[in-house]
């Protein structure tokens, strides 16, 4: 690793930034005081305390990626800054999007505008195409070393790794009749699969690179390339493999029974002649 | 033993692949999904195949490291592929008669294609090229890719143990639930009393097919997980792994994968067969026992593997060698006894599917012969490392599994969309077969000439096989072009068929 924390010191390591913390208790107390009031909308929507407690849950990860030790660390080692990124895309915003999207209620009677903008941004090849690009040119070592070198691009890296992630778990997550909603198992699953492949195509290209391809990273003081590039390995496998679990759990969650009509069952069905047996000699 | 050929007083109902009362159209769907994906990535993993055969006939020069990487990945994708193609088939073929789960067939295919993404990326960005077996401690030490790939390629292999033991069980679940019982869909009772007991309804023959090939499924895919443990701790510089029991694990795992593929889509035949042949195949005593014994003899003959490994013990090998013979002949026989049966004086139409389902028998024999052959210890010793063995895996994979897959699709197809093949499509399938035979045929006489196997630079006296095999590549490339442009042509049309099926009263 390119230096290794003071274990002793490390989990005392948080860094309370007021703008971070600010944003995120003034969105936690609007969104309590729109569930206790049934929603945004007009007609009251179905809010349950899952909602409340996945929107909560993903406000808590936020903090833990950005203001923990996690966060703290992520300037001196990449692999720690992918933790970070893991936990924006992989789990704070798809628990963001399970939580806040039943704010809005039944999507389809909101505002003409905003219906417009939503059926936009969330159709999933805009959705899917935002994410992607989002996350492949933030991960450019010009994009990359940049953010690190400048404290304002490093908030919108993130900023933009969330919003990208929202548009992306938002198909996913709403029920398949609202807007952005995908319907039928073929095309959550080819959704989920490009959202796969591609993370896991940048993940790689980072594990298995030869070369150190964020070079701030060689600048942290006792670096050495071979320990910036034993650590620029185990941040691909910490972006792949969670990566991977997300998503093998995502499916299970997100890809749905389908509707089907009424079945006849094995006992009936032996009634109805479908089965062949028994067969006596 | 007179009532194992007896015949039932009436004549029972061909199942249909898809009817509106069993509204197994979800089913259905994820089954062609599984098709799709399976035997388009076999399309792509055979374009590796023919680079490889261009290089060894020294046509194009493939650096050795890359040499190894391809080789890798067509061995490692066209075990995983075939066999997601053949669960598939299964899949629609148990969904006729018994309720399944779309969603946790989705799941299992998003489970294997994680694990696919692995094996590709591992291979052609990491540079992995250990070969599919992945035999210790070769992978963890290459001094070619590093440490991260071998364990990339590990996570791989457990993605797709995970998708199969997710698939088997589920099919297993739902098998047992229609049946009353895991043993009742064995026919457990029926067999053990020599065809006498008949309280519980039988199986049909693809039910039990399915239930046979879920427990070693389960099975294989826990070895592959009590492989993958050990190789994770040795990875973390936790413990050393025993290189024999390594080699036992992730050849009970792989072959037993490539083993499944191949009895799956025999199970197609007798799902596909009765259709063309409008004679339904019975549930007979010889096939409960034929397939039953398969449960046991499917997981004792991977040891045929090891007997060059002079440490492992001596009873194993006999017990591989007694096991390759007794798994091929039972299934075999009534496979291919069934299957003449129902054909003979049947006025088949020889279309696409039912010629290809022909094809595949043959080559399914075919192969399996050469496997027998190599399985015998005296032949072993001399032919194991030379391009023999390439050539009997090839022979029951290219001529037999994968030629019952695309004839099941073919089936598949026509049923959703109630066409009849086009005339012109069995041209492909000859061109198929007798490229596929061509090109195998070379594989054996190279075998036949001590050509070693898994090198990447052949002599100049070795090339002259390769080079003749090209043209017969190039023929099956064609056969296989063909059948895609034709299914895909069609292809919209079945879909929609499993959606019309259901939204009927």
């Amino acid at each position: 690793m390119t230096v290794a924390p003071n274990p002793s010191g490390f989990v005392w390591q948080w860094e309370w930034e007021l703008p971070l913390i600010a944003s995120l208790v003034v969105s936690e107390v609007a969104y309590v005081v729109c569930w206790f009031r049934g929603g945004l909308a007009p007609q009251r929507a179905h809010l349950a305390w899952k909602h409340l407690a996945a929107f909560t849950a993903g406000l808590v990860i936020i903090v833990i990626a950005l203001a923990s030790p996690i966060g703290a660390n992520d300037e001196r080692l990449l692999s720690m800054h992918m933790v970070a990124h893991d936990l924006l895309i992989w789990v704070a915003a798809p628990l963001v999007v399970a939580g806040g999207v039943p704010l809005l209620g039944d999507t389809n009677r909101l505002p003409w505008s905003l219906r417009q903008a939503l059926e936009l941004l969330t159709s999933p090849g805009v959705a899917l195409l935002a994410s992607t690009s989002l996350l492949w040119v933030w991960h450019a070592p010009t994009a990359f070393d940049r953010a690190l070198a400048h404290e304002g691009v490093h908030v919108v890296e993130h900023l933009c790794f969330l919003i990208g992630y929202l548009l992306y778990w938002w198909p996913l997550v709403v029920r398949p009749e609202a807007i952005g909603g995908l319907r039928g198992h073929l095309a959550r699953a080819v959704y989920l699969a490009v959202g796969m492949m591609q993370s896991a195509l940048l993940s790689a290209l980072i594990m298995f690179h030869g070369t150190v391809l964020y070079t701030t990273y060689l600048h942290v003081p006792g670096a050495t390339l071979d320990s910036a590039l034993a650590d620029q390995r185990l941040a691909g496998a910490l972006m792949w493999y969670p990566g991977a679990v997300v998503f093998a759990l995502a499916a299970a969650l997100v890809i749905r029974e389908d509707v089907v009509g009424p079945w006849p069952g094995p006992r009936s069905a032996r009634i109805n002649g479908i089965r062949e047996s028994p067969q006596p000699d | 033993m007179a009532s194992a050929f007896a015949v039932p007083p009436s004549p029972p109902a061909i199942t249909p692949l898809l009817a509106p009362d069993r509204a197994n159209g979800a089913a259905i769907r994820a089954a062609l999904a599984y098709m799709v994906v399976g035997l388009g990535t076999f399309l792509l993993l055979g374009l590796l195949g023919l680079l490889m055969r261009l290089d060894q006939g020294g046509l194009i020069v493939i650096p050795p490291a890359w040499f190894y990487r391809i080789m890798t990945l067509h061995g490692a994708g066209m075990v995983a592929t075939i066999l997601l193609a053949a669960l598939g088939g299964l899949a629609a073929a148990v969904s006729a008669t018994t309720r399944l789960k779309a969603r946790v067939l989705w799941i299992a295919l998003i489970l294997h294609l994680i694990g696919t993404g692995f094996v590709i990326l591992t291979t052609l960005v990491g540079g992995f090229g250990a070969g599919w077996t992945v035999l210790y401690p070769l992978p963890s030490h290459g001094d070619i890719w590093p440490l991260s790939a071998a364990i990339a390629m590990y996570v791989g292999y457990l993605f797709i143990a995970l998708g199969l033991l997710v698939y088997c069980l589920h099919m297993l679940y739902a098998l047992a639930r229609a049946h009353g019982g895991l043993a009742n869909v064995l026919a457990l009772r029926y067999l053990f009393s020599f065809g006498r007991d008949t309280r519980s309804a039988l199986p049909r023959p693809p039910e039990l097919i399915a239930a046979v090939i879920s427990i070693d499924g389960i099975a294989a895919a826990t070895s592959g997980v009590v492989y993958l443990i050990p190789m994770f701790a040795h990875a973390a510089g936790v413990t050393s792994v025993n290189a024999l029991f390594a080699k036992n694990a992730v050849l009970l795992f792989g072959h037993t994968m490539a083993n499944l593929s191949i009895y799956v889509t025999a199970g197609l035949v007798y799902a596909a067969l009765p259709t063309f042949t409008g004679r339904p195949w019975r549930t007979t005593w010889a096939v409960v026992c034929a397939w039953d014994l398969i449960i046991i003899l499917m997981l004792a003959n991977y040891s045929h593997h090891l007997y060059a490994d002079f440490a492992q013990p001596l009873g194993l090998q006999l017990l591989a060698e007694l096991g390759s013979y007794a798994v091929a002949l039972p299934s075999f026989i009534v496979t291919v006894v069934g299957a003449l049966t129902l054909i003979y004086r049947s006025a088949i139409r020889w279309t696409v599917a039912p010629t290809l389902l022909m094809l595949g028998i043959w080559g399914w024999v075919l192969g399996g012969i050469g496997a027998v052959l190599d399985a015998t210890i005296p032949v072993n010793q001399v032919m194991h490392n030379t391009m023999w063995v390439p050539a009997h895996f090839h022979t029951y994979y290219l001529l037999g599994a994968v030629a019952f897959a695309w004839g099941y699709l073919f089936y598949m197809v026509r049923e959703l969309t109630a066409d009849r093949d086009a005339r012109m499509v069995r041209v492909a399938a000859w061109l198929y077969g007798i490229g596929g035979a061509g090109f195998i045929l070379m594989l054996f006489v190279a075998g036949g000439h001590s050509v070693p196997r898994r090198y990447a630079v052949h002599l100049p006296q070795w090339q002259v096989y390769a080079r003749i095999a090209v043209p017969f590549v190039l023929l099956l490339a064609l056969g296989l072009a063909w059948f895609s442009w034709d299914l895909g042509t069609r292809f919209r049309a079945a879909w929609r068929g499993t959606q019309s099926a259901e939204s009927k009263p």
